[in-house]
């Protein structure tokens, strides 16, 4: 018996699962998604709408199917299963990359000059006491001689001034000048990154002061209300509002939720159905 | 997009305890998947974890609608339900009304429900008290306000109003432009 009849026209009820198209479709199976690139034709698009994008999408999910098909498949209880790979789309971050800090006044120095950092030892030895000290802080050297014993008074110098008064002095200087230093360079790193608001160290640092009058300002027995205003005065600004953000702590959050139903109903207290009871009690 | 504060949060409770009670709860802590409330618009949705971290993404701007929606803020800061929100009320309500068959027109049409179309009450429903109200073949309608207790309703004249109409299903309809 020959069945390679019935075998053809079994096979004409369904559409062939191999599909030809000139460009390769690009797939995201994770979203089972496929993205086609190809010219649709435009002669049959117009005489023949609904047909033909009915018979370009068939033959699309085919493909799809296709790929599917080809992926790596368990069985389990519910049936057959695909393990679909790794999504490829990718979709664009919630927030803009973090700015860069600026470089400090410092950094930009050694970078003019070429300095390079490099490790120096913690301990150096010291050849008076013939000893390992710190290079610096408790204990240590700090190369100043802050500990000796005698100083010589230097010539064309007055000879009845105090040397151990006059280098503690300029120690305080130096310590105070460079405070100052540190003050500035945080001043100016702080204006740095508000550069878009557009604001310098100067006119920061003047706002800082502006608002620090006006607090100051108000601490009078009626809070500021009836002191007299002056001309060019600043006004301040009140406080602005800031909320959560979308993702933050889901426990957090559940929490507080729960926290402010217990109060909305608590306040009924409807666990024991007062009016449903007494009725009750009354027959 | 984003929470709601502490005070938004307490008035929308407030409101929406009214019909589901302490059911609030299996809103908040539920055991399938996290779902949370978040305001975008003056308008609060109820949404799943998946749901928000894609929305996200998408700018306030473009960002339309978004899980299912609560009901609104009024300029005032009050909380005004909608009726999308009925398949949670209806699940978790409390007090329930049913109506006969020929008074379901007439409440979907936006009108309070009288006397005579009502079919059922949940027993000692309290006055001025939150109701889901169904169909007799237990559809939900949509909801509203008792006008009256179970106990008061009896004493009742077949024209007089059991219970005010807040929303209804008809509104699918009538407002769909500004509902969702």
């Amino acid at each position: 018996m020959d069945f390679s009849d019935q075998l053809e026209t079994q096979k004409s009820k369904y559409k062939s699962i191999t599909v030809e198209r000139p460009i390769p479709l690009q797939y995201d199976l994770a979203l089972l998604a496929a993205f086609d690139t190809n010219a649709l034709d435009e002669s049959r698009l117009k005489n023949d709408t609904d047909n033909y994008l009915k018979e370009y999408t068939r033959d699309g999910t085919q493909l799809l199917i296709n790929q599917i098909f080809k992926l790596p498949i368990t069985t389990s209880d519910l049936g057959k299963l695909a393990e679909l790979p790794e999504q490829i789309t990718v979709i664009p971050r919630e927030k803009p990359l973090p700015k860069l800090k600026p470089p400090t006044r410092w950094e930009k120095f050694a970078k003019a000059k070429g300095i390079q950092h490099r490790n120096k030892n913690k301990m150096i030895y010291d050849e008076a006491t013939g000893e390992w000290v710190p290079r610096w802080g408790y204990k240590g050297t700090n190369g100043d001689g802050a500990n000796d014993w005698l100083i010589p008074v230097p010539q064309n110098d007055d000879p009845f001034e105090d040397q151990f008064s006059k280098r503690r002095e300029a120690k305080k200087e130096r310590i105070a000048k460079n405070e100052a230093r540190h003050r500035r360079n945080i001043e100016e790193s702080e204006a740095a990154l508000n550069q878009t608001k557009g604001a310098d160290a100067r006119s920061l640092r003047k706002g800082e002061l502006q608002r620090q009058i006006a607090i100051s300002k108000s601490a009078t027995a009626s809070i500021g209300k009836f002191d007299k205003t002056l001309k060019g005065e600043l006004k301040l600004k009140g406080v602005k509002r800031k909320f959560e953000p979308s993702i933050g702590d889901v426990k957090k959050e559940k929490e507080l939720n729960l926290n402010i139903l217990k109060k909305v109903v608590g306040k009924k207290g409807d666990i024991v159905n007062v009016r449903k009871a007494i009725a009750k009690r009354g027959q | 997009m984003r929470p709601l504060t502490e005070d938004e949060t307490k008035v929308f409770f407030e409101k929406l305890s009214k019909y589901i009670g302490r059911n609030i709860v299996h809103l908040i802590d539920r055991s399938d998947e996290t779902y949370y409330f978040r305001l975008h618009r003056d308008k609060v949705y109820y949404m799943s974890e998946a749901l928000m971290r894609q929305a996200i993404s998408i700018g306030r701007d473009q960002l339309i609608s978004l899980g299912v929606c609560f009901g609104k803020f009024t300029k005032s800061k009050k909380f005004k339900l909608h009726i999308t929100a009925l398949d949670y009320l209806a699940q978790y309500a409390k007090y329930k009304i049913w109506i006969k068959p020929n008074g379901e027109n007439t409440f979907l049409y936006g009108n309070h429900i009288l006397k005579a179309h009502l079919g059922r009450i949940t027993d000692d429903t309290p006055e001025h008290q939150g109701v889901v109200v169904y169909s007799m073949s237990d559809i939900p309608l949509g909801f509203g306000v008792t006008a009256r207790s179970t106990v008061e309703t009896r004493k009742l004249q077949p024209t007089d109003i059991v219970a005010f109409h807040q929303a209804d299903i008809g509104e699918y309809l009538r407002e769909q432009d500004t509902l969702f």
